[in-house]
């Protein structure tokens, strides 16, 4: 069980700035975003431009595997812009 | 000033206040330094021919804050005279001219801090989860850096 943190326009597509997502403990983060996609289809416009931060650490979508604790933040980023 | 208090400091901030030069450039001030640099980003009034009305911008404060130190340990290792380093960042509405980031560094002389200030700033472009919106007349825009990291590996 793991909190997913949305941000700029993907806190636009999916409606919602958090919530908590229950996930296999051992996943991919390709396998991760198809999981939050099912809940938000209205992500999968951005899929080609985010990645994670899992535990504050960047992951690229793909064949990564993943070992989530309870409790981890898992981060859906978008492009950044800052400065 | 007692010189054993004048170690090595990073000020980092990201607050919704307007951000001030002064208060900024005072942090990193140091008897042993010789230049302060400094960066001001400010909001430009428009975008391929569109008018800005303002900038709004969001971050994922904890980690921006953390990748931020992460900048600063780059700078003292690439740069191991540098003293002090400030980082403002303003999130919210920041209205045009008006400050969005300031960087500032201290160090003997001015090559060092001349060279982190730059380094700073490109470095937070590509890595630093903070986002900018741009409000328009009649629409919106979320800006994207191209100094992204993972932007540019992707397409």
């Amino acid at each position: 069980q793991v909190s997913v943190l949305y941000f700029a326009r993907s806190a636009e597509l999916a409606g919602l700035r958090s919530e908590t997502l229950w996930v296999p403990r051992h996943i991919t983060s390709l396998q991760l975003w198809e999981e939050i996609v099912k809940a938000h289809p209205r992500l999968a416009v951005i899929r080609d431009q985010v990645v994670f931060a899992v535990r504050q650490e960047y992951v690229l979508l793909g064949d990564q595997l993943l070992v989530l604790q309870p409790g981890d933040e898992v981060a859906i980023i978008p492009p950044i812009s800052g400065g | 000033m007692d010189e054993s208090e004048d170690v090595p400091k990073d000020f980092i901030k990201l607050k919704s206040e307007k951000l001030s030069v002064d208060e900024v450039s005072e942090l990193v001030v140091s008897p042993c330094c010789g230049a302060s640099s400094l960066f001001i980003g400010t909001t430009r009034n428009n975008f391929e021919g569109k008018k800005v009305i303002h900038l709004e911008y969001e971050a994922y404060t904890s980690m921006a804050e953390t990748e931020i130190q992460k900048i600063c340990r780059d700078v003292r290792q690439k740069w191991p005279s540098v003293k002090h380093i400030a980082v403002h960042h303003r999130l919210g509405v920041v209205p045009i001219t008006e400050a969005s980031v300031i960087i500032a560094v201290s160090s003997p002389h001015r090559a060092e801090s001349l060279e982190a200030v730059m380094y700073c700033i490109n470095t937070l472009k590509a890595s630093v989860p903070i986002w900018k919106k741009e409000i328009y007349e009649d629409e919106y825009s979320w800006k994207e850096n191209k100094e992204c990291f993972w932007a540019n590996s992707k397409k």
